[in-house]
């Protein structure tokens, strides 16, 4: 435990590089810094303004030097006790760096500072003509900085990606204080993935490069009411499977409609649900047909009323209802907890259930509210914190919701992040095997556990075991090969992994080890149609999985590429695959096997490491299997792409460090990291 | 209390007398406890707080000052004087609760953790100047105008020297004291007293309204009380003086709940009479922080059955200057009087935007007087700094505000910036003069009366 006295000298030093007025001790600051939007409490020693970003890797530097837990703070809003000092130490406020560097239109590109609020910069964009799509419901106040640690979502998600398929690249202060330049396009294990969604556990953002887009010249809105959550979901169903992305696609159920006291919307007393669509493009024709097309999905599906608003102020009006439902639920009572969790789609109408007969059982009140589009739900449950009985309730019934969407499939935090808050949560999610490479990756990046510590990780309790069967089992060429690296590590031999063959050059002889042919693990696990996603072991050729999917009117939205699904994950041979993989099955180098992601497009709990292992070549771990997210037959865009010439992969240290995590021993793929 | 977890400085809320028993929020009556525990710490009201954005700081923002009051009462923040920089810094302007879903009304709760800080002995030099009015109140007139006097004689620096004006508390007057209008010999009340249109004897036919006059126009800025009794004339008809005592806010913000009490009850009592002998007359008051607090009389008094509905009525006969006249009244500019006002614009004073709810209808009048003569000002819902007394507690973080609004001001190249508070009067010309001096602020009452003059035949 840190303990203050550690703090003395190092107080003149921080005033040194902050500045004398930046540095804050008094009991008002610390105890204004000792809680956030969440629920948990814990005190700074001290708070400093950091008024430059090129300030913060000294100042980093030096409170690791001095053996001081940190972490970065902006607005303060995230929901999951992320900001809470858990180990005393120092919190970096960084919001006075609130700066749009400069917003390249031609290029597609903003570069911000992480103080800048999310709506400040969407405003800057519109005068140009853009936008940026992450656009989190707390945007007029939440900042950029703070939707890379948490990985923040949105309504537009749905058709724009989140938080980490909208960042190009970052500038982050490692937690020894130096300073990387990283972004998508570098060759090797993906690192803006790793980092964003970090909560600040693995540095620190000081300049962000954000992909923006042109506004699309159309938007058109639509509101429709339906008897119940089951019958709204199928309307979302049939939209999505004709292949129809909307650009939000929201639900309500009939006490969040009730508490906005209808929005305004005069609906039908029957309504149970409410859906709101709205499609955004650029011409005018394909939105009135898509329209079209779901008004009539919507009427199959048994939709009480389907209102239409093509200008503006009655788009507000039709949103006012999902908007309002929010506040006027902080209205009825001193605390909303906002509940965050995501199962597969088709899943919605049964989470929806379970999360009723939770609430009815724990006696609660709640607003339910659904990223419909996405599977990500957020019961609004309003209590007073004050009342210790009814907060312990709130907190078993969140706990109870967490476990029945993880029992249909689905995750702990699709948009809110781990923080302090769910870090029980993991446990259920989670095996041992994944939270301890979570662990391993942490400390691979901040041996010293200063940055944000104790967080996302359990530091308990790891004992929880997943109820379903180790997929070592599913076949006998899989245990076989879990087998074989299990004998291999025991035996110090390194392995080259080996699909087809198709990308990855090796030298020849010992340095490059033994052959470990993966090709053997090329079946189809799970074409979840419903959900639009497919698992397929990793040795599958890519032109086998073309077909299995085409033969369900199904097809992944992917260049047609050669080679295994596994060997273009690691190589990244195409790089957008990190934007459609939702989940790994990963063998490491002693066998272990680890699951990581889901089935959810949303999914923020813990390390994103699905993403670091696009372009880790094989060395990180072998790559089991890959659960991908896919589109109905002929709705892909068309892609022209040329693989590009494998390029020399030069390890950095950052890479380096999490081979350790990893592959401590260097046993896959032995010659890259060599 | 039995349920929470509370010290016994909530318990000394209960008591009342020195503290506002309880608050009427939006959510209805409620204890200060439960008002300030309905913050769930969103941070919204953090994108609008003027403190807060300049400086970075929580405990300088609206959410920070509602859970440092929330924490000291729970007894989980040492002492109240822990909290005293961030009660101390909060400018009032009610942005924040604006912001808020919940409407939490922390102006009214960094008041109350103020008293409960500072303990029933005023602290601030503008509490005993409001004590100083309510007991002797000629006394009080007789200091302003010795300072005015000694300012005419040619011994401007002699007043401030004396200490005067830092006595008398209106920190503004130092530093304005080369800047302001001269300060007038006679005060408004005395000048209206004069005026026999503005007097009704029993058994004479109501009236509509009857103008109050704040301590801001009759004190320094009469030409604003004259305009808006010319506004109410020509647009409303006949009405009468109020002849009224100082609203009781300077007491209430920075001195003892008591006397604001004292100021009400002294005016509920006048308003009754007039109502009595005129009718249903409508109190129109010329400086917006007055006319918000006197609507929120009924506060001051939720523990005394007798006088909390009295309070109700005259509150809900209060109206500002910036929305007694009908916009759709004012139809006609002249153009002389349109060239010289130039290019106009408008700051919502704070206590008007966030306080009332006023916007539209000094905008509407404008615009359609001054056509595309009137243009916006950005963040024009941004506090200016003045905020009653807080450039003289504040005098620093006051300048950085009000260097924004100038800078706002400068950047729509305004000539006239029309304003429904007289402390934003003082507070932006002070700006203005440094920043900006091609453009200047009037009260909203004066231009529109000077715009809708009808011409001298």
């Amino acid at each position: 435990m840190f303990r203050k006295d550690r703090l003395g000298g190092t107080l003149e030093e921080l005033k040194r590089i902050a500045g004398e007025d930046n540095v804050f001790t008094g009991e008002a600051d610390i105890l204004a810094y000792s809680y956030d939007a969440g629920s948990a409490r814990a005190r700074p020693d001290a708070v400093v303004r950091v008024d430059a970003a090129e300030k913060v890797a000294p100042l980093v530097r030096l409170l690791h030097g001095a053996g001081v837990p940190f972490l970065p703070r902006l607005a303060g809003t995230n929901l999951s006790g992320g900001t809470i000092p858990l180990k005393g130490g120092v919190i970096l406020n960084l919001s006075p760096l609130n700066k749009i560097r400069s917003i390249d239109t031609a290029a597609g590109v903003a570069v911000v500072e992480p103080g800048v609020v999310n709506l400040k910069l969407q405003e800057e964009l519109a005068r140009a003509g853009f936008f940026y799509p992450p656009d989190p419901a707390s945007q007029r106040v939440c900042t950029i900085g703070g939707n890379i640690g948490e990985n923040a979502g949105g309504p537009l998600c749905l058709k724009y990606g989140v938080t980490a398929d909208n960042v190009l690249g970052l500038t982050v202060v490692t937690p020894q204080g130096e300073t990387l330049e990283i972004s998508t396009q570098d060759a090797g294990p993906d690192l803006p993935g790793l980092f964003i969604g970090s909560e600040g556990t693995l540095g620190i953002a000081i300049y962000a490069r954000l992909k923006i887009l042109p506004l699309p010249k159309h938007i058109m809105t639509a509101v429709c009411s339906f008897p119940s959550v089951d019958d709204a979901m199928k309307a979302v169903a049939a939209t999505i499977a004709a292949g129809i992305v909307p650009r939000a696609l929201e639900a309500m159920d009939r006490v969040s409609l009730d508490a906005a006291g209808g929005g305004g919307l005069k609906l039908s007393d029957r309504t149970e649900a409410v859906l709101i669509i709205e499609l955004d493009g650029n011409s005018r024709r394909d939105l009135d047909r898509e329209m079209a097309e779901i008004r009539s999905f919507a009427a199959a599906a048994g939709s009480l009323d389907f209102r239409e608003a093509a200008d503006n102020a009655a788009r507000e009006a039709l949103w006012a209802a999902r908007k309002g439902a929010y506040p006027a639920l902080a209205r009825l009572a001193p605390n909303v907890m906002v509940e965050d969790g995501a199962v597969p789609r088709p899943r919605l109408p049964q989470a929806a259930a379970e999360v009723r007969r939770i609430l009815a059982d724990y006696k609660l009140t709640a607003g339910l509210l659904f990223h419909a589009g996405d599977g990500n739900l957020h019961p609004n449950v309003i209590y007073d914190e004050r009342d210790l009985e009814e907060t312990r309730r709130v907190r078993k019934a969140g706990h109870e919701i967490l476990r029945a969407c993880i029992d249909l499939g689905g995750t702990i935090s699709g948009e809110h992040g781990v923080g302090v808050e769910k870090r029980l949560a993991m446990n259920w999610l989670y095996d041992r095997a994944e939270l301890d490479l979570f662990s391993r990756v942490k400390e691979a990046l901040d041996p010293k556990d200063l940055a944000n510590p104790d967080k996302i990780v359990p530091v308990s309790d790891r004992h929880a075991r997943r109820k379903d069967a180790a997929p070592a089992a599913r076949s006998s060429a899989l245990s076989a090969l879990v087998s074989e690296l299990k004998y291999r590590a025991a035996h110090g031999i390194k392995s080259r992994v080996k699909g087809l063959g198709t990308r990855l050059s090796s030298p020849e002889g010992e340095a490059a080890g033994r052959d470990l042919d993966v090709s053997g693990l090329r079946s189809v696990l799970e074409i979840y149609d419903d959900n639009l996603t497919a698992t397929f072991e990793a040795g599958i050729p890519l032109r086998t999985l073309r077909s299995e999917l085409k033969s369900g009117g199904l097809e992944a939205p992917m260049p047609k590429l050669d080679g295994t699904l596994g060997g273009l994950i690691a190589t990244k041979a195409w790089p957008g695959i990190r934007d459609l993989l939702l989940g790994l099955e990963l063998a490491l180098p002693d066998g272990t096997v680890c699951r990581l992601g889901g089935k959810s497009v949303k999914n923020v709990a813990g390390y994103d490491l699905t993403r670091l292992l696009c372009g880790s070549l094989g060395a990180y771990g072998v790559i089991l299997s890959a659960t991908i997210r896919l589109c109905p037959a002929g709705k892909a865009p068309r892609f022209h792409h040329t693989e590009p010439r494998a390029a020399g992969f030069v390890p950095s240290d950052v890479h380096r460090r999490l081979k350790r995590a990893f592959d401590p021993d260097n046993l896959l793929n032995p010659w890259i990291y060599g | 209390m039995s349920k929470y977890d509370v010290n016994e400085m909530y318990d000394r809320h209960a008591e009342g007398e020195l503290h506002l028993p309880s608050l009427l929020t939006h959510l209805g009556e409620r204890s200060l406890y439960d008002a300030v525990s309905q913050c769930s710490r969103c941070g919204y009201c953090e994108t609008v707080c003027p403190t807060y954005m300049l400086t970075g700081r929580e405990p300088i923002s609206a959410r920070g000052r509602n859970q440092l009051t929330r924490m000291i009462m729970e007894g989980k923040a040492g002492g109240a004087g822990a909290a005293a920089e961030s009660l101390d810094t909060c400018l009032l302007c009610g942005a924040c609760s604006e912001a808020c879903f919940a409407k939490v009304p922390t102006a009214d709760i960094v008041l109350e953790g103020r008293r409960s800080a500072l303990g029933p002995a005023p602290r601030l030099i503008p509490a005993l100047l409001s004590r100083l009015m309510l007991e002797r109140p000629g006394l009080f007139g007789f200091l302003l105008k010795l300072g005015a006097l000694a300012r005419r004689a040619g011994l401007p620096r002699l007043a401030g020297k004396l200490g005067l004006f830092r006595l008398l508390g209106l920190g503004p007057l130092e530093k304005a004291e080369r800047e302001a209008p001269a300060m007038p010999l006679t005060f408004l009340s005395e000048k209206l007293a004069a005026d026999p249109e503005l007097e009704a004897g029993a058994g004479d036919e109501p009236r509509a309204w009857a103008y109050f006059a704040p301590c801001g126009p009759n004190y320094l800025f009469t030409g604003v009380g004259e305009a808006t009794v010319a506004l109410l004339k020509r647009f409303l008809g006949k009405g009468v003086f109020f002849h009224n005592s100082c609203c009781g806010l300077l007491a209430y913000n920075y001195g003892d709940i008591r006397h604001a009490r004292d100021f009400a009850r002294r005016n509920i009592e006048k308003y009754e009479a007039l109502r009595e002998r005129l009718g249903d007359v409508k109190i129109v008051g010329d400086c917006s922080s007055c006319t918000a607090f006197m609507k929120t009389y009924e506060q001051l008094f939720t523990a005394e059955p007798e006088w909390r509905p009295r309070a109700a009525a005259f509150a809900a006969a209060v109206r500002d200057a910036l929305e007694a006249v009908p916009p759709s009244a004012m139809t006609h500019a002249s153009k002389e009087a349109l060239a010289e006002a130039g290019r106009i614009t408008y700051h919502d004073s704070c206590r008007a935007c966030h306080g009332q709810g006023i916007r539209k209808e000094p905008r509407e009048a404008l615009r359609t007087l001054a056509g595309k003569r009137f243009t916006e000002l950005p963040e024009s819902d941004w506090c200016c700094g003045g905020a009653g007394a807080y450039s003289f507690t504040q005098p620093e973080m006051s300048d950085r505000i009000l260097r924004r609004k100038t800078a706002n001001i400068a950047s729509v190249r305004a000539d006239t910036v029309a304003v429904g508070g007289t402390s934003c009067l003082l507070q932006i010309n002070a700006g203005l003069k440094r920043d900006y001096p091609s453009a200047k602020a009037v009260h909203y009452a004066q231009l529109a009366e000077k715009l809708t003059r009808p011409p001298a035949k």
